[in-house]
């Protein structure tokens, strides 16, 4: 049965694949044919008495081809121009789906990573049976679907310091829909490098950060934020949360701002930093300082003329995906399997959940817990060992013989909560992998977030 | 010498070390941005740990970390924002 949906899975997706593939190719013999044509006698697009836009484009743009701001002229550009999109996530997907509809001529789209499930609650291109398919190629097929007249290249790789100045170089201007410091560094730096325009978003929880870099005078990333932040301050959407419409509202933004950039209208972002709140929607645009004199690679005499290894810059992987920690020695933790037997066995013990409450609440351990949120670990360790060293002898449990066992999600901040509390006589190991490996190895049907 | 009262609004990673988006706090009028973050360190010591990779503003305008003399008014917004970077 699951390999039979796996297989209907995958077959589904090759031939969206292939689909994708076909109406490409017939929207680029559709062009050339209008090409051809205007080559011989009669020229498609002169019934029209304009030059510039075929009649297709012309009934498809009529609703913004109206406005003054852009008209024509604006939309000719629009056609013309080519927009990179780097991350196909969160921010990343509704930026592609309005400069698709807005008729950029070319949209480069740059993803490594493959869709998951717990994406499709923000990342709004992907789709149920698209799962384990490439993002940047997902976002191709539904971009494309929507405006098949266009050029979608996709760049199936990570952004690095080797490959990026040749994937921007055929771009105008290029968004920031990244998930990482690292690549949020290496991308502006190439971009002032490249000499383009960085359409700059960010979300995490209820809020969205939106400017642009590198534009008419203004500041890059590195003129605001020399340094980047230490690891261990970075919260991801993964551990911070995010609420799907709030990328979806930067993303928005982003497109706006690039098709504004492309069109030559109104007045971009750039010197000017939007902060979004959703969660009382509220917005406040801050005037930025400009481009800095001094700045090490937008400055007057820049020290950096070429791209550096970001991840040692910055001291993080370039990825929002978490990475095991290795904190303990073996001999201070446990498999879930091991906990799975201790349960069994009916060994008394104070099993300790690190996690927030809200986290308790989506799911926890059969055996009762004491849930103390690692940041409070951190702030009172000894308190919290007291506390323990209570419970256990109420109990009536002996102290160095009873275990206690620490879990968490996956098995990280259980090993900081392990640390915490070690100097103390307690018998305290934690659960290695946490409830993912507690799901993965002993209960199938555990959920997992 | 003169004390007014500041609103400071915090964002991203200073919200959450916080664990407040506000606050009213008392600056001498008469100071320096410099001085500023001094005070705000002092008042939240656990913001130190990205004190150098916040943007700070003032009544929606960037403020220069510098020793410049500079006059706070009662009812001013000092808003703290480190860079978000999830997406």
């Amino acid at each position: 049965m699951a390999a039979d949906l796996e297989r209907l899975r995958q077959e589904i997706c090759r031939r969206e694949e292939e689909l994708s593939e076909l109406k490409q190719r017939l929207a680029d013999m559709e062009k050339k044919s209008v090409e051809d044509a205007s080559d011989g006698t009669e020229p498609k697009t002169i019934h029209n008495g304009n030059q510039k836009l075929t009649n297709d484009q012309i009934g498809r743009y009529s609703r913004q081809l109206i406005l003054p701001e852009l008209g024509v002229k604006g939309q000719v550009k629009l056609l013309s121009s080519k927009v990179l999109i780097v991350g196909a996530g969160g921010l990343g997907c509704p930026a592609a789906i309005y400069l698709a509809a807005a008729g950029v001529g070319k949209i480069g789209i740059v993803d490594y990573d493959e869709v998951e499930i717990s994406n499709l609650h923000r990342q709004i291109l992907h789709t149920e049976h698209r799962v384990g398919v490439s993002k940047a190629e997902s976002v191709a097929i539904s971009c494309r679907n929507l405006n098949s007249s266009l050029n979608f290249i996709t760049h199936k790789v990570q952004l690095s310091s080797d490959n990026a100045m040749s994937i921007i170089r055929d771009y105008d201007i290029v968004l920031d829909a990244t998930d990482n410091v690292a690549t949020r560094y290496l991308l502006n730096d190439a971009c002032v490098l490249a000499g383009k325009p960085l359409v700059s978003g960010s979300a995490l929880r209820f809020e969205g950060q939106l400017t642009v870099y590198n534009h008419k005078g203004g500041p890059c990333y590195r003129c605001l934020y020399p340094k980047p932040p230490p690891p261990e301050t970075v919260t991801n959407c993964s551990d911070g949360g995010v609420l799907g419409v709030v990328p979806g509202i930067i993303g928005c933004y982003q497109a706006l701002e690039a098709i504004k950039i492309a069109a030559d209208i109104g007045t971009p972002l750039n010197q000017r930093l939007m902060l979004f709140d959703a969660i009382d929607c509220t917005t406040r645009t801050i005037k930025l300082r400009g481009r800095q004199v001094l700045c090490p690679v937008c400055g007057d005499n820049p020290s950096m003329t070429q791209l550096i290894d970001y991840e040692q810059f910055c001291g993080a992987r370039a990825t929002d995906k978490d990475q095991e920690k290795k904190v303990l020695p073996a001999s201070s933790r446990m498999t879930a399997k091991e906990y799975q037997t201790l349960l069994e066995n009916g060994i008394e013990h104070v099993l300790l959940d690190v996690r927030l409450p809200v986290e308790m609440e989506i799911c926890h351990l059969p055996h009762p817990a004491l849930n103390i949120p690692i940041n409070t670990v951190k702030k009172d360790p000894s308190a919290l060992v007291e506390q323990i060293k209570r419970q256990l002898a109420s109990s009536g449990i002996p102290l160095d013989t009873s275990p206690v066992v620490v879990v968490c999600r996956r098995g990280n901040d259980s090993q900081l909560a392990v640390q915490l509390l070690h100097d103390s006589n307690l018998n305290i190991r934690d659960i290695r992998g946490g409830l993912h490996a507690w799901a993965r190895d002993v209960d199938s049907l555990f959920p997992v977030y | 010498m003169d004390r007014v009262k500041v609103k400071l609004l915090f964002f991203a990673k200073s919200r959450e070390i916080v664990g407040k988006k506000e606050a009213d706090f008392e600056f001498a009028s008469c100071t320096t941005s410099v001085s500023i973050l001094e005070k705000l360190i002092e008042e939240y010591p656990e913001l130190s740990v990205i004190a150098e990779n916040v943007v700070l503003s003032l009544n929606e305008e960037y403020l220069e970390l510098d020793n410049q003399e500079l006059t706070l008014q009662a009812g001013d917004e000092l808003a703290i924002i480190p860079p978000i970077s999830g997406g």
